[in-house]
């Protein structure tokens, strides 16, 4: 251990994968407010095929999972790993190859999209071309990640490690699984399943790549960044083992809650849904255990901004992966289904957990990489309240929009006939649409501050060189 | 003491909430007092408005046909909106007196009760909406209100509860995590037992 | 205390922990997802369910293209009110030549799956051309350049329909010589409202609920 000691942390990198998740958030969250627009006023894609609808609102998806959400664990993972193996990068290169060469991808595939390519099955709707690409990216972000374990100095492999392995493990078996295709073109395939079948592989895949990838992935960011902001070890590590293996057992069930009255087996249904409700157990756990650890550590608020937003996380993540199973439920289900519920259930999410553990993680981050303190700390707590209200704003309106048209859609008279057209019931949401467009307005302005404030307090500075320390004999890797 | 602590406790709560939360401090109310004398009256008051305006106007989901439901169905969800009011009232302040040794807060369960109505009030009063039973309208007025309450609460929980306010911003957000399920938890029940045949006519 | 050293081999071998991963995770998929794709019953078309022609193939690559199944779903739940407005539920034997599947997850306009014969070929054109001049409060964006391009132009259609011939679609070596010509003189948006006017017709609709 002695000739290398003087190797110091690949930052250069992290930092460039922070840079770019910000530009994928402000671009994606733009396409997300002018799809919301585009509801409320439907001319405004002026005939243009790729302002249309239904071409834009993959670039908004795939734009914040893989651009966004994607760049900033790749970020995070490679910061975190070399901290807890006291090594740094392996395959330095190889690293730099995953991160431009994920840009590249998510620029030409998100202009691939907007072009009309797509496959259509959700969150995987990229063409085979790009999936190929993904496919080899993602196994050089794995080599990058599990070599920097192998090579590590430290026995133990920390908690925050293993939620970022099981992210590039699940994801890469469900990507490759999901996408098998026959191509035709290049921007054609026909899916290897078909039907029913098809549907069920689909949503194995769509419901998993929340769960490993915005639920796990991000799970690791909190495991690492949340103890080292509040400069306490985890609550219980113990716990944090056990929801772990559960969580990764449990999560891979639940898919098919997303296809509930479908014409797939019942027996699948119920299952699905069986193991979506006990999924809230592991889920919590985390929750329980981040909450457990912040709360000792108040102290630390009064000079951290970031934490504000982990802690604000943690609460909008306990009411997702809370009503996540309760909209698994097959009688709450068969009112949310298909309704705008469902997109504002996606958003606590994205909004109220990804982009806010984010956020935190980033105002973590880069002062600490500028070697100096935080541009504007009244800024970041503006940013906190934009952050809040958009999120409070866009949920509830879209809980009131679901409700409604779910109610409205079911509801029959004495006669048994349907009480409501189906166009009046559309026509009615405008308003909620409107809500919602003044909520993402909130929230990507909210983005912006954050970007800007980043910007002047990275201006000009490399990142601070960062040699690993020594590793304490008990828990040193023996030669 | 009680009398200067708790007198024209929603009044003070909307137009000077910090003298409410000021007053507070340092004080130990009876619960039952708190309950029986403000938090009762103010959980009362969106289920009756909602009977009220429900009866005579009908539902309006957003379509253009109000939806007319039966008094006795109108009644029920009434006292179940009750139950589930006053349920949610006590358990938050229940969860919040349980919390409160953790963020280093007094354990006063009167305090808490008072705590909350103060924090609830303006929606309890905002519930006037629920007159016009329009969707849109009550959303239109409910969440501001919302987003008021929430800005009482992480204002005013270390005040009122005595603790510094980082721990009181902590302690907020434990307890808007909790809010957030419970309304999550109210929607899913009412879907549950709508489908069930309790409520709108649905035809599932 | 086997858990504990169980665990403790796992926390410090990263090959282990990988492995551990792979098995832990690939179990609920392999219960659930196995079973389903050999299922025969989901494989077995129903009525007169028949692989697409090569024009409302090209329709349907024309509506996956633009994104319809974004806001369109087609699959209809058993639920009375749903039958009722939209008519009979969604079969699996359905869909089985469904590459990929468009049952959608968003009901942001109505449900499409019964959607054929409803309304009138000049309903559709104009609808598609421009919703509110038929639908004066439709929130549907309009698809004015599906008229103004040949439908041989969204793609080699001999090609897709021997790949998907290849994987199993009883098409005719015949169907496929003439899909060409079948094209000729269509736009796409001609294909697309074939394709719409055979959604789910191919169930004997009297006899059903």
């Amino acid at each position: 251990m002695s000739n290398d000691n003087n190797a110091q942390y690949h930052d250069d990198v992290v930092l460039r994968l922070i840079q770019f998740s910000i530009f994928w958030a402000i671009v994606a969250m733009a396409a997300g407010v002018y799809l919301s627009a585009e509801l409320i006023w439907p001319t405004i894609d002026f005939s243009q095929p790729w302002l249309s609808f239904g071409r834009l609102r993959p670039l908004h998806t795939n734009g914040i999972i893989f651009g966004f959400g994607v760049s900033a664990l790749m970020a995070t993972a490679f910061y975190s790993v070399q901290r807890t193996c006291h090594v740094p990068l392996f395959g330095h290169r190889l690293a730099w190859f995953c991160c431009y060469g994920w840009q590249l991808v998510v620029l030409l595939g998100g202009l691939s999209l907007l072009a009309g390519w797509t496959s259509s099955k959700e969150y995987a709707e990229l063409e085979w071309p790009f999936d190929i690409a993904i496919a080899v990216l993602w196994i050089s972000f794995g080599v990058v990640f599990f070599g920097t374990l192998a090579i590590r100095k430290i026995r133990p492999i920390y908690i925050s490690n293993w939620f970022y392995g099981a992210l590039i493990i699940v994801i890469a078996m469900l990507h490759i699984v999901n996408n098998l295709a026959l191509p035709v073109t290049l921007d054609k395939s026909y899916s290897l399943y078909a039907g029913a079948q098809d549907a069920v592989v689909q949503w194995w895949y769509g419901h998993n790549a929340v769960g490993f990838l915005l639920t796990g992935g991000f799970l690791g960011m909190v495991y690492y960044f949340l103890p080292k902001q509040a400069n306490r070890p985890i609550w219980s590590y113990r716990l944090s083992i056990v929801s772990f293996w559960a969580f990764t057992y449990t999560y891979i069930w639940a898919g098919p809650h997303h296809l509930h009255y479908s014409a797939i087996p019942e027996w699948v249904q119920s299952l699905g849904m069986v193991m979506s409700i006990i999924l809230l157990a592991p889920s919590w756990a985390t929750m329980i255990n981040g909450i457990m650890t912040v709360s000792g550590a108040w102290q630390k608020l009064r000079t951290d901004p970031a934490l504000k937003f982990i802690v604000l996380a943690l609460a909008f993540y306990g009411l997702a992966t809370f009503e996540g199973p309760m909209m698994a439920i097959r009688s709450v289900n068969v009112v949310s289904h298909f309704t705008d519920w469902t997109i504002g259930h996606v958003h606590s999410g994205a909004l109220g957990w990804n982009a806010m553990i984010t956020y935190g993680t980033f105002y973590f981050l880069i002062p600490r990489m500028a070697g100096r303190e935080l541009y504007s700390t009244r800024l970041a707590n503006i940013h906190f309240w934009l952050a809040l209200a958009g999120t409070m704003l866009y949920i509830m309106a879209m809980w009131a929009a679901g409700v409604s048209q779910g109610l409205l859609w079911l509801s029959i008279d004495e006669t048994g006939e349907l009480g409501f057209s189906f166009t009046d019931i559309m026509s009615s949401m405008a308003p909620y649409y409107g809500l919602r467009l003044i909520a993402g307005l909130i929230f990507l302005t909210g983005t912006i501050l954050m970007a800007w404030n980043l910007y002047m307090t990275m201006r000009g500075n490399k990142p601070v060189r960062v040699t690993p320390p020594a590793v304490d004999p008990m828990y040193e890797v023996k030669a | 003491m009680v009398e200067r602590t708790l007198a024209n406790l929603p009044v003070r709560a909307l137009f000077r909430p910090k003298d409410a939360f000021e007053a507070l401090a340092g004080s130990d109310p009876s619960p039952a007092n708190v309950l029986l004398r403000y938090s009762v009256w103010l959980l009362i008051l969106p289920p009756l408005f909602s009977w009220i305006g429900a009866s005579i106007f009908g539902w309006r989901l957003g379509a253009t046909e109000p939806l007319y439901l039966s008094q006795l169905t109108l009644v029920r969800i009434s006292v179940g909106y009750f139950l589930a009011l006053l349920f949610g009232f006590v358990s938050t302040a229940l969860i919040s007196q349980w919390m409160a040794k953790t963020y280093g807060a007094s354990e006063s369960l009167g305090r808490h009760f008072a705590m909350v109505t103060i924090v609830g009030s303006p929606l309890a009063l905002a519930s006037v909406a629920h007159l016009v039973p329009d969707v849109f309208f009550n959303v239109l007025v409910l969440i501001p209100t919302m987003i008021w309450s929430m800005y009482l609460l992480y204002s005013g929980i270390a005040v009122a509860l005595e603790t510094v306010p980082e721990r009181g911003m902590l302690m907020a957000s434990s307890l808007v995590g909790w809010l957030l399920v419970a309304a999550v938890s109210l929607l899913g029940l009412s879907m549950g037992l709508w489908v069930m045949g309790i409520g709108p006519l649905l035809g599932v | 205390m086997s858990g504990m050293s169980l665990h403790k081999k796992l926390e410090e071998h990263s090959g282990l922990l990988i492995f551990g991963i792979l098995a832990v995770s690939a179990v609920g998929g392999l219960v659930q997802i196995l079973p389903i794709l050999f299922q025969e019953s989901l494989e077995t078309p129903v009525g007169a369910t028949a692989p697409y022609s090569a024009v409302a193939l090209t329709g349907r690559d024309i509506y996956i293209r633009e994104g319809c199944s974004v806001c369109h779903t087609q699959q209809i739940r058993p639920l009375i009110a749903e039958v009722e407005r939209y008519g009979p539920y969604s079969r699996s034997g359905e869909f089985v030549y469904d590459r990929p599947f468009l049952w959608g997850s968003k009901r942001t306009g109505p449900d499409l799956h019964r959607i054929g014969g409803k309304y009138s070929d000049i309903w559709h054109r104009e609808h598609l051309l421009n919703p509110r001049s038929v639908v004066p409060d439709s929130i549907m964006p309009g698809y004015p350049w599906l008229a103004e391009t040949p439908a041989a132009d969204v793609g080699d259609i001999q090609k897709k329909m021997r790949v998907l011939q290849s994987l199993g679609h009883p098409y005719s070596d015949a169907s496929i010589e003439e899909a060409e010509s079948e094209l000729e003189g269509l736009t796409e948006m001609d294909a697309l409202i074939v394709y719409l006017q055979q959604l789910g017709t191919a169930m004997p609709q009297g006899e059903l609920p």
